[in-house]
């Protein structure tokens, strides 16, 4: 289900702000109240991937507890990345349920 | 449990280890966050868990792999194509200089400088198409999710193709060597000389650059196939 689509759902969880990996998982979590069976590892080369191609920007920062922890945010083009996304999967989203909507159940003939 | 976890990943991140080490960092976090989340709190059943939850190192670390090499084999078909850019105005340069200051190849010389000359036109040339095949090869060419034995081969292939274009490239250079080399071995030394030393110079040190590049290819290539093994 998450194929192809994890790159929208990492660039949706930062949309709130910047945010370091761990916290990334838990938007994800918490928006799709779970709906993800996601290795957690799964996240980092997506948002290592995302840096590569300019849509996020990272640096470390020093946490409360000492860590130091690497922190993402969305730049402007990622920014826009998601917008052109986002309406892309609107789209998608609304022929699919258009679809469905008309959809009677097939029934076999005797 | 939670620094061997790292430990291992980064291990198995071996083909970057500028990567591995900034990944070790950010998954020990990580993994802290999980057990400090955890109700049963700093136990090892609550690391196990934050372990088990991340996944398996060697599918984390393919997944790694597949963005690397991509992006190793665009930065050496890049600098190949760069490099020979660079050579071609090192050439002309040259060739300019030569031509202002109306210095011609002596009439022993010249027969060999047209073998030379021509030997180096058709390297250059040759270099440039290679070097553009194996740029259009990696357009082409997607970047899986996760490093598979499908993705070592297309990277076998763009080195290869890398590898032809520098072979080539190294042959040019080497012909602009001895062509520089047989006009100023029949001029007496002079300030002159600087405008040919340089240029052979960049184009030595573009070809240094370009096999640097691609001998870093190897070690992460021959790095990203113990992936694939197990």
């Amino acid at each position: 289900m998450l194929k192809g689509h994890l790159d929208m759902i990492v660039l949706a969880a930062l949309a709130a702000g910047p945010a370091h990996g761990y916290a990334v998982i838990e938007e994800i979590k918490r928006k799709s109240r779970d709906a993800f069976d996601l290795p957690e590892g799964t996240i980092y080369p997506a948002l290592h991937r995302l840096e590569g191609a300019g849509l996020l920007a990272s640096r470390w920062v020093t946490a409360e507890s000492g860590r130091r922890r690497r922190v993402y945010q969305l730049t402007r083009r990622g920014e826009r990345a998601l917008a052109e996304r986002r309406a892309v999967w609107q789209r998608f989203s609304d022929a699919i349920g258009g679809l469905l909507d008309g959809t009677r159940s097939w029934k076999k003939p005797a | 449990m939670i620094s061997d976890y790292a430990d291992a990943l980064a291990e198995k991140l071996a083909f970057d280890r500028r990567l591995a080490r900034r990944v070790r960092q950010e998954v020990e976090d990580h993994l802290r966050d999980a057990v400090a989340a955890d109700p049963a709190g700093d136990t090892p059943q609550a690391a196990q868990r934050a372990i088990a939850a991340f996944g398996d190192p060697q599918d984390v670390a393919r997944q790694f792999a597949a963005d690397a090499l991509a992006h190793q084999s665009r930065g050496a078909a890049a600098a190949v194509i760069l490099v020979i850019g660079g050579i071609f105005v090192a050439m002309k340069a040259r060739l300019g200089w030569y031509a202002l200051t109306h210095w011609t190849v002596s009439d022993e010389t010249r027969a060999l400088s047209g073998v030379v000359g021509m030997l180096d036109r058709y390297a250059f040339w040759l270099a440039l198409v290679l070097g553009t095949a194996g740029w259009v090869y990696i357009i082409a060419c997607a970047t899986p999710a996760r490093f598979h034995a499908g993705c070592r081969r297309e990277s076998s292939r763009i080195f290869r193709l890398c590898a032809a274009a520098t072979a080539m490239l190294v042959a040019a250079v080497v012909a602009d060597g001895v062509l520089t080399a047989l006009r100023l071995g029949d001029t007496a030394v002079s300030a002159s000389f600087l405008v040919p030393l340089l240029s052979m110079t960049a184009e030595i040190a573009g070809a240094g650059v370009v096999l640097c590049r691609l001998l870093g290819m190897t070690r992460r290539m021959a790095a990203a196939a113990a992936l694939l093994e197990i």
